[in-house]
C-alpha cells in the first residue's frame, strides 16, 4: 500500500508518495488545475513515476493501492484574500459590531494619505448585534435579550445566510451566551453552520477571536464543499484509504474534521515543506534548520527545532486581520526569480519587491518584459544555461539589454550589475530569515539552511553566507518538498483553554484538572482520526507573561501532576524563555500563566530507506563554461545533479543542475552527496 | 567572508563615498531593521498598557555626531522631537565624554522634551569598547510622572502642575542603573507597578540596537560603516530635495485652530506660511497665537515634528527617515507663541492637540501647492483620556485610552474609517484586555454613523466609545473639533463635531464636553472629571473631511453606504440627493435624478 502527499499549490501540483514496505519512491509534478483542483490531483496520481537514470518512468499509483493520501492545498487562503466565499452573517453583543472592521485602529503605512485598509471579511450590513452582557469574571450581568436575539434569527433566514460566527464579548470565560444564540438560531434555520468565537479559540482579546470565528463561518460552505468534491472524485476512481489534510501548525488531520475547522488550513500549503525539513534534521542530524523556499515572485523562511516548525500566535492573513492559532511561524518577502531590479530616485540599486511574475516574466523569457530581473542577471552571469536542459530557450540579449538600462544609470558595467542584483537580493533573503531567527532569540550560527523551490539552490550559499551560516542543504527531494513533508507529518491537534493567573496565586488542583481536560479534549479529537490512545504524545506548553505585560510567550509545561516544585522550574524556564526571545529577565517580576495549550501528535509510519537503482560508472559532469563569480570570470564545471551519486564530493566553482532547479557552488564552496541523495554544502569564506 | 567578496568587486564598482553599491543597500536595510527589532523588544517586553497595547513610543539610532541614520517613528509626533532631545544630552554632557555602559535620560519640555510623559532613553554604542559607532534612543509615552491628575492631564497653567521633570541626566553607568534615580522614578508616580518593567523593555532594545551595530561593524568595519551612515544621510537628503523641486516655487497659507485651550473660550490659530523656492521649504509660523496660558503650549522640539511629519506625508515617505529628510526644511518660530513657548508654560496637550492643527495648516498649504494631491484633513484629534480609577477597597490604578476618528477623502478612495490620527499610529485598548485590567466595561467601540465628512469620495467614519464605571474615576480629557468638523477639500463637506457624554447610572444623562443640544459650547478639556460607580462615559469622535462634491457620488455606493449604515436615509437625502428605500434596498431612480438635479440647481 501506498502513502501519498499532494500539494495543490497556485501553478503546480506536486505528489511524492512511498510504498510502505518496500520504501519504494514515486513523485509528480502536473499543472495545477484551477477550475477544479480535484483533476489535477488524479492526474498526479496517475503520472507518478519512479526517478530512473535516464528516463523517467511512467507508471502511476493504482488508486485503490493508497492507504493514506494526504493533502495540502493553498484552496482556503485564495478564498479569503479574494473575498470569494458566500456572506456569513456576524451576530455580537451591542456596541461591537465593527471590531472586525475598526481592527486595533492603526494604519499599515505611516505617511501614506491615500492608503486604503482591506475589506472587512463581513460587510456591515449582514453583521448583528443582540443586547446580553457577560463580565469579565464570566458572570451573566445582562441576560441574552431572547426577543432581539429571535428577530436576528428571522432576518438571517430571509437573507438566505446558512454560515454564522457568533462572537460575543467574555465569551472566552463563559460561552453561555453564544450557546443560547445557537440554540435560538438553529430553532429558526435549522440547516445553518454555526461558529462559536468561544468554542473556536477560548482566548482572551476580541478582535483576533472574532476575526478568526468570522474566517471559519466564510471558509465552511467552500472547504467542504471542496473535499465533498475531492472525495467523490478520489472515491470514483477506487480510492478507500484515508484522505488527511494539512493543517497550519504543522500536522494533519482527518478530511471530516478539516471540514469543521477550516480555520485551520490557512498554512496548509507551506507547511509541508516545513515538515520535510523537520524529516531532514532527523535523517542528517542537524536538530536546527532554516527552511527557506524561494520560487518566482517569493521566498519564505522559517525554522525547524527539534525537528518541530517554530510556532507563532501572532500570524495576521492581511493586515488587521489576525488568525490566534498556533501557526507555523513562516515569514514572506517579495524576493523570488522574477524580482525586478531598479534605480530609485536617491541613485541606490533595488531589487524586488515587485516582480515580473509569469506575465511577461523575466526579460530573457522574451515575452516582452523590459525590465531586468533575478532571472536575468543569473542568466547573464553564466549561472543558468541559456535553454535550462532543453526546456526553453532564453533570450540572452534581451536580458543584457534589460540589465544595462540599469547598468547605466548607476554607471557600471553590465556584468557588474547583476552580480550586484543577486548579492542585494540576496541580503534582502537573508533579512526575512533574520526576522525569524533573531526576532525570536535564535544564533543563525547554530542553524544549517535548507534551500528549496526553483530559485533556491542558485541562491542558497549567498544567503547562508550573509548570516553567517556555515552549512547549505539542497535536499534530495527539493522540487516536491511539500508533498514529501505531507507524508511524514503527525496526526495533531492544538488545543487551548484561557487561565490568568500569577504564578504566585496558582490554584494548582485547578491547573491540573485544566490541564487534564485539555489532554481529554485533544485524545478525543485525535481518535477521531483512528489514533489509538497508546500511540499520542502530550506536549503541554503554557502562554506566559510578565504580571502587567501584554504579549505572551510560550513557556513548555513539565508532564504528571504540577507540584508547587514544579511552579518553581516553570517560573524559571520562564524567565529563561523571555531573556531569548527579548534580551532580558528579571525575576523581580512575577509570571502569570494567561493560558494553557496541549499539543497531542500521534506519530505516523516512518518512511522506510530505498536504496535507488542508480546505474554505476555514470559520469555526472556534463560540460563547461564561464561563470562570473565575485568580479571574475572563471571557468566552472556543469555537473548533471540528477545523476550524482552518494559520496560524490564537489568543489566551487560548479553549477548543478537538477529537473526543475540549479544550484550554483560559489568558489571556496565544498559540497558532498548523502547516502540518501541530499547535497550538503559547506559554504566557505 | 562576504566582505572578502566585497573587497574584490570594490574596485571595479564605481565607488561612491567610499562604498559599494551592495554594501550601501545591505547596511541601509540594516539600519532599518535595527529599529524594527527594538521596537518588537519594547512592545512585548513592556509592561504599561500605553506601551505594549497602544504603541506610543519610537526608537531610533544616531551616528557618531548624532545625527539622525534612521528611526521606527510608530508616533510621526516623535519624527524630529527624538533629535531635540538627544541633542540636550551631547549639550549636556558632551560626546566626548560619554562611555560604554552609560544610559542617558531626559523628558524636560525645555530641554528638548515636548511633554513631560515622553521620555528618551539614551545609549551611546561603542565598537570594542572604546570606538563610538552611534547612538540608540528609545522613546516612550509612560502612563504617569505625577503632577496635578492622572497622566498629568491637569490643564493647569505651570509646567509643574505636569509632573516629574527631568533634566539630561546620566542614569546607568556600567550598565548599573543608579539606584537612587530609580527610586525618585518611583516616589513620583500613580503607577509604580508600571516603571521597572518599562524600564527593562527599554533597556533590552537600546542592547537590541548596540547588538545589530557591533556585529554590523565586525562584518564591515567601522570605516565602511561610518562611511555608509553618511552617504545615507546624503542619499535622503537627494531623494527629498528631488521632489521638492517638483513642487511649484511659490508662497502658500494654511491655518487651524485648536478649540481651546482649558483657560478661556477662544479658539488658538495656527498660522502657517509655507514657501517652497527650489529644493527647499520653509514653514513660517509667524501670525499664529501667542504662547497660551493653559496647558496645549508645543516646546519647539513638538512643533518642529509635527512641521516634519506633515511634510512627509507629500514628499518622499519611503525614504529612510534619517537627518538627511530635515536638511532642506527649516522652520521659522516666532518668539511669543504658543508654538515656541518658555518656562514654565504647562504643555501635556502640545503632542495630541497642537501638533495635529499644525499638520492640518500645513496640508491645506500644501493642497494649494498641489491641488491635484489634496485630501480632506483627517479627524485631527486622537482623543487621549487619561483617568485615575479607586475601587471600593481603596486600589487604585491609571487608565487610558484614545479612540479614533476618521481620515479625509482623496483623489482617489474615501478616506480609512476610525483610524488614529496621522500624529500617532497608537492601537487602541481592547475591551478584554482593558476589563481583566482595570475596574471598568466596555459598552460599545463602533462606528458613529453620519460622523464622516461627505463628498464624492467622503470621510471615513467615527466611532463611539462607552466605558462604564465599576469604581469611583476621575477623567481627564485631551480633545478637539469639538467647535466644528474636520474641513474637506475640493467641494468635500466638514464633519461632525465630537462630543462628550456623561450617562448616569439612574439613567439620566449629560453632554459635558463640546456643543449641546442648545449650542452651547462646553469646554471639553476634562480635568479629573468625576464618575461614580455605575456611570458612563461615551465619547462620539469626529470622521474625516469630505473630498469633492457629494452630488457626485457614484448612487451605487450612496445606495451602499445607506445599507451598511455608514450614513442614513436621510443623509442620502438631503446631501447626496439619492433616494433609498430600506425596505426593498433600491434607490428610486427618477426621484433621484430629479433631486440630484435640483440640488445642482440650488448650488450654482
Amino acid at each position: 500500500m501506498w502513502r501519498v502527499g499532494v500539494d495543490v499549490g497556485g501553478t503546480f501540483t506536486d505528489l511524492f508518495g512511498w510504498e510502505e514496505t518496500t520504501g519504494e519512491r514515486v513523485t509528480a509534478k502536473v499543472l495545477t488545475t484551477p477550475w477544479d483542483r480535484s483533476v489535477g490531483v488524479i492526474e498526479a496520481v496517475k503520472k507518478a513515476a519512479r526517478d530512473s537514470v535516464e528516463a523517467v518512468e511512467q507508471s502511476g499509483i493504482p488508486f485503490d493501492q493508497i492507504s493514506c493520501l494526504v493533502h495540502g492545498t493553498t484552496t482556503a487562503t485564495n478564498a479569503l484574500i479574494e473575498r470569494s466565499y458566500p456572506t456569513p452573517a456576524l451576530v455580537t453583543t451591542q456596541g461591537f459590531r465593527d471590531t472586525i472592521e475598526i481592527g486595533r485602529q492603526h494604519r499599515q503605512d505611516l505617511y501614506d494619505p491615500y492608503q486604503v485598509k482591506p475589506k472587512p471579511l463581513i460587510r456591515r450590513r449582514y453583521r448583528y448585534t443582540v443586547p446580553q452582557r457577560i463580565n469579565v469574571k464570566g458572570e451573566e450581568e445582562r441576560p441574552l435579550d431572547t426577543a432581539a436575539a429571535q428577530q436576528v434569527a428571522e432576518t438571517i433566514k430571509a437573507e438566505n445566510i446558512r454560515s454564522i460566527a457568533v462572537c460575543f464579548v467574555n465569551s472566552y470565560v463563559n460561552a453561555d451566551h453564544e450557546r443560547q444564540m445557537r440554540d435560538i438560531l438553529l430553532k429558526h434555520i435549522p440547516d445553518a453552520h454555526i461558529m462559536l468565537s468561544g468554542e473556536t479559540r477560548p482566548l482572551f482579546r476580541e478582535h483576533g477571536r472574532f476575526v478568526t470565528t468570522a474566517v471559519s463561518a466564510a471558509l465552511k460552505p467552500v472547504m467542504g464543499a471542496y473535499f465533498d468534491h475531492l472525495l467523490e472524485r478520489l472515491t470514483q476512481q477506487g480510492f478507500d484509504g484515508s484522505l488527511l489534510i494539512l493543517k497550519s501548525s504543522g500536522g494533519v488531520m482527518g478530511v471530516d474534521l478539516a471540514k469543521e475547522h477550516p480555520e485551520e488550513l490557512l498554512e496548509s500549503g507551506p507547511a509541508g515543506g516545513v515538515a520535510y525539513a523537520g524529516y531532514l534534521a532527523d535523517a542528517i542530524h542537524e536538530p536546527s534548520i532554516i527552511c527557506a523556499d524561494m520560487g518566482g515572485t517569493s521566498f519564505d523562511a522559517s525554522i525547524v527545532e527539534d525537528g518541530k516548525g517554530l510556532v507563532t500566535r501572532e500570524y495576521e492573513l492581511e493586515f488587521e486581520l489576525p488568525i490566534i492559532l498556533p501557526m507555523l511561524d513562516i515569514h514572506s518577502v517579495g524576493a523570488g526569480g522574477g524580482s525586478i531590479g531598479w534605480v530609485d530616485s536617491g541613485g541606490s540599486l533595488r531589487v524586488g519587491p515587485r516582480s515580473a511574475g509569469s506575465q511577461p516574466g523575466p526579460a530573457c523569457y522574451g515575452n516582452g518584459g523590459a525590465e531586468p530581473t533575478i532571472t536575468d542577471a543569473n542568466l547573464l552571469l553564466g549561472r543558468l544555461e541559456p535553454t535550462l536542459g532543453g526546456k526553453i530557450n532564453l533570450d540572452r540579449q534581451a536580458a543584457e539589454q534589460a540589465v544595462s538600462r540599469v547598468a547605466e544609470q548607476l554607471g557600471l558595467s553590465t556584468v557588474e550589475t547583476a552580480d550586484a542584483m543577486i548579492q542585494i537580493s540576496c541580503e534582502i533573503m537573508a533579512q526575512a530569515v533574520k526576522k525569524v531567527i533573531i526576532n525570536r532569540g535564535r544564533d543563525p550560527r547554530d542553524f544549517v539552511l535548507t534551500s528549496f523551490g526553483g530559485a533556491g539552490p542558485m541562491h542558497a550559499c549567498f544567503v547562508a553566507r550573509a548570516m553567517n551560516i556555515p552549512k547549505v542543504i539542497v535536499p534530495a527531494a527539493a522540487g516536491v518538498a511539500s508533498a514529501f513533508g505531507a507524508t511524514v507529518m503527525d496526526v495533531r491537534q492544538d488545543v487551548e483553554q484561557f487561565m490568568y493567573a500569577p504564578i504566585g496565586e496558582v490554584d494548582l488542583d485547578r491547573l491540573n484538572s485544566a490541564y487534564a481536560e485539555l489532554e481529554q479534549t485533544a485524545r478525543t479529537l485525535l481518535a477521531r482520526d483512528n489514533v489509538s490512545a497508546e500511540n499520542v504524545l502530550i506536549n503541554r506548553t503554557a502562554q506566559m507573561r510578565y504580571v502587567g505585560q501584554t504579549y505572551e510567550i510560550e513557556t513548555p509545561i513539565p508532564e504528571g501532576a504540577l507540584t508547587r516544585d514544579a511552579l518553581v522550574s516553570i517560573a524559571d524556564t520562564f524567565h529563561a524563555v523571555h531573556k531569548q526571545e527579548h534580551g532580558v529577565s528579571s525575576d523581580i517580576f512575577d509570571p502569570a500563566f494567561v493560558s494553557l495549550s496541549v499539543a497531542a501528535t500521534a506519530p505516523t509510519a516512518a518512511l522506510p530507506s530505498y536504496k535507488s537503482v542508480a546505474a554505476e560508472n555514470i559520469v555526472a559532469m556534463k560540460s563547461s563554461r564561464s561563470v562570473y563569480f565575485s568580479g571574475e570570470w572563471i571557468d566552472c564545471p556543469i555537473y548533471n545533479g540528477q545523476i550524482l551519486q552518494p559520496g560524490a564530493e564537489l568543489q566551487g566553482p560548479a553549477i548543478l543542475e537538477y529537473l526543475d532547479s540549479v544550484a550554483v557552488l560559489p568558489p571556496g564552496a565544498q559540497a558532498t552527496v548523502d547516502t540518501q541523495g541530499n547535497l550538503i554544502i559547506q559554504v566557505g569564506r | 567572508m562576504q566582505s572578502s567578496a566585497l573587497e574584490k568587486t570594490g574596485d571595479s564598482i564605481k565607488n561612491r563615498a567610499g562604498l559599494d553599491h551592495i554594501t550601501f543597500e545591505v547596511l541601509r536595510n540594516l539600519f532599518e531593521y535595527t529599529c524594527d527589532r527594538m521596537t518588537a523588544v519594547l512592545q512585548r517586553a513592556s509592561f504599561s498598557p500605553i506601551l505594549s497595547d497602544m504603541v506610543d513610543f519610537s526608537n531610533a539610532i544616531y551616528d557618531p555626531e548624532m545625527r539622525l541614520l534612521s528611526q521606527a517613528a510608530n508616533v510621526p509626533v516623535h519624527l524630529a522631537a527624538m533629535k531635540f532631545s538627544a541633542h540636550a544630552i551631547r549639550d549636556e554632557f558632551g560626546i566626548e565624554n560619554m562611555k560604554d555602559g552609560d544610559i542617558y535620560v531626559v523628558n524636560d519640555p525645555y530641554r528638548g522634551g515636548t511633554h513631560i510623559n515622553d521620555i528618551s532613553w539614551i545609549k551611546p554604542i561603542f565598537y570594542k569598547g572604546t570606538e563610538l559607532l552611534g547612538f540608540a534612543v528609545s522613546r516612550g509615552h509612560w502612563m504617569d510622572f505625577g503632577g496635578g491628575a492622572p497622566g498629568g492631564q491637569s490643564w493647569g497653567t505651570h509646567i509643574a502642575e505636569e509632573g516629574l521633570r527631568l533634566p539630561p541626566i546620566k542614569a546607568f553607568e556600567n550598565n548599573e542603573m543608579k539606584p537612587e534615580i530609580l527610586k525618585i522614578l518611583l516616589a513620583n508616580t500613580r503607577t509604580p507597578h508600571f516603571i521597572q518593567g518599562d524600564l527593562q523593555a527599554h533597556v533590552g532594545c537600546l542592547k537590541a540596537a548596540e547588538e545589530e551595530m557591533q556585529s554590523a561593524a565586525e562584518r564591515y568595519g567601522l570605516e565602511t560603516i561610518k562611511a555608509a551612515m553618511a552617504e545615507l544621510i546624503a542619499y535622503t537628503e537627494r531623494i527629498v530635495r528631488k521632489k521638492i523641486e517638483s513642487i511649484p516655487d511659490g508662497v502658500y497659507t494654511g491655518e487651524d485652530y485648536a478649540d481651546t485651550d482649558g483657560q478661556s473660550d477662544d479658539p488658538v490659530k495656527v498660522q502657517v506660511t509655507l514657501t517652497v523656492k527650489d529644493s527647499d521649504i520653509t514653514v513660517d509660523l509667524t501670525g499664529s497665537d501667542p504662547q497660551c496660558l493653559g496647558a496645549i503650549n508645543s516646546p519647539k522640539a513638538n512643533t518642529h515634528s509635527a512641521v516634519f511629519y506633515s511634510l512627509q506625508f507629500f514628499l518622499e515617505p519611503s525614504a529612510p527617515q534619517n537627518e538627511g529628510m530635515f536638511n532642506p526644511i527649516s522652520v521659522v518660530l516666532p518668539d511669543d507663541c504658543w508654538l515656541n513657548p518658555k518656562w514654565p508654560a504647562p504643555t501635556i496637550g502640545c503632542t495630541v492637540l497642537a501638533a495635529p492643527k499644525v499638520a492640518s495648516a500645513v496640508w491645506q498649504a500644501i493642497a494649494n501647492a498641489l491641488p491635484e494631491r489634496a485630501v480632506g484633513s483627517a479627524c485631527g484629534d486622537c482623543n487621549w483620556f487619561v483617568c485615575g480609577v479607586r475601587e471600593p477597597d481603596g486600589k487604585t490604578d491609571v487608565f487610558s485610552d484614545l479612540p479614533a476618528g476618521g481620515w479625509g477623502g482623496t483623489p482617489f478612495n474615501d478616506g480609512m474609517n476610525v483610524t488614529m490620527d496621522p500624529l500617532g499610529n497608537c492601537m487602541n485598548m481592547e475591551a478584554e484586555t482593558a476589563e481583566l485590567m482595570f475596574p471598568i466595561a466596555y459598552e460599545a467601540f463602533d462606528i458613529r454613523q453620519d460622523s464622516a465628512g461627505d463628498g464624492h469620495h467622503r470621510g471615513g467614519v467615527g466611532s463611539h466609545l462607552k466605558i462604564r464605571f465599576l469604581c469611583e474615576g476621575a477623567m481627564s480629557v485631551e480633545t478637539a473639533r469639538t467647535r466644528e468638523g474636520t474641513p474637506g477639500v475640493n467641494g468635500g463637506q466638514r464633519s461632525s463635531p465630537q462630543r462628550l457624554w456623561h450617562l448616569r447610572a439612574d439613567g439620566t444623562q449629560e453632554i459635558v464636553g463640546g456643543l449641546t443640544e442648545d449650542n452651547r459650547w462646553l469646554n471639553p478639556l476634562l480635568r479629573g472629571h468625576k464618575l461614580s460607580y455605575g456611570d458612563t462615559f461615551w465619547f462620539e469622535t469626529t470622521g474625516g473631511g469630505g473630498w469633492g462634491n457629494p452630488l457626485d457620488r457614484p448612487v451605487q455606493e450612496v445606495l451602499d453606504d445607506t445599507l451598511d449604515e455608514y450614513i442614513s436615509v436621510e443623509k442620502a437625502r438631503d446631501v447626496y440627493g439619492v433616494i433609498v428605500d430600506m425596505a426593498t434596498r433600491t434607490v428610486d431612480e427618477a426621484a433621484t435624478t430629479a433631486l440630484r438635479a435640483a440640488m445642482r440647481t440650488d448650488d450654482a
